[in-house]
């Protein structure tokens, strides 16, 4: 039997968007006031910041049904996200010095409670639990 | 900062998400009384953001730290009103459960401000 794609910004998804929300302004306000105020510090760790910012409003906008093909967006996201938190994880992890300044998905987002590196498995499973079956 | 004023938002804001997860975890959907207690931790922040703005001038801040503190006092503004749309946009304790995380983002956004003042 097959089955339409349910959506992603409803029920349980509704919460996810608001995680995700909250992560994309903190995210967003941290990488704009580092740019700021002293972006010529540390501007590998900086434009890591950006990055990641973007991909934390691409993730809630693609998870909360926005714009014209939000599932392939939010997948995109949610997938730049895990092999972000993990490639900048083992990165910080293996060497403290690369990123001065601290980033979110520095040692695999500790600093923010794990909730970085949770986060994207969350967002997989949701997609891949909400999607069209045939 | 001085007086007991961030202590009790953030005493407060926990609460709040404590009393939303007995709501989802009864199934029951945001009401009045929920609302006016979300409007109570409202009105405090934006009474802890003019303190700030008052007692500012008295302690040492320098550019990219002022910026900070504003910044997450400006964002406790904004996370319960955009977090009230949301939820209630639905009918489910997924939408309900939205409101907890506007409560925990707030009690995070209060221990940010205490750190960032200087004691």
């Amino acid at each position: 039997m097959s089955r339409a794609a349910a959506s992603t910004s409803s029920g349980l998804g509704r919460a996810l968007v608001a995680v995700y929300g909250v992560f994309a302004l903190a995210a967003t306000a941290r990488s704009l006031v580092q740019l700021a105020t002293k972006a010529g510090e540390a501007p590998l760790a900086y434009a890591l910041s950006a990055v990641a910012a973007l991909v934390y409003v691409a993730a809630t906008l693609g998870l909360a049904e926005v714009g014209p093909n939000p599932r392939r967006l939010a997948w995109a996201a949610v997938g730049f996200e895990l092999v972000g938190v993990l490639t900048v994880g083992t990165l910080t992890v293996l060497d403290p010095e690369l990123f001065p300044d601290a980033t979110v998905w520095s040692d695999y987002g500790a600093g923010y409670g794990w909730l970085p590196l949770v986060l994207p498995f969350v967002g997989i499973a949701w997609l891949w639990h909400t999607r069209a079956r045939d | 900062m001085d007086g007991p004023l961030p202590l009790v938002l953030l005493v407060a804001s926990l609460l709040f998400a404590a009393v939303v997860l007995v709501y989802v975890v009864l199934d029951r959907t945001p009401d009045w009384g929920l609302l006016g207690f979300a409007a109570v931790i409202e009105a405090l922040t934006l009474v802890l953001l003019v303190v700030a703005a008052v007692q500012v001038g008295g302690v040492d801040l320098s550019g990219g730290r002022l910026v900070t503190l504003f910044g997450y006092l400006v964002a406790g503004l904004v996370l319960l009103p955009i977090g009230f749309v949301w939820s209630l946009a639905e009918r489910s304790r997924g939408a309900t459960a939205v409101l907890m995380v506007a409560g925990l983002a707030q009690a995070f956004v209060v221990v940010r401000v205490m750190q960032v003042w200087p004691s």
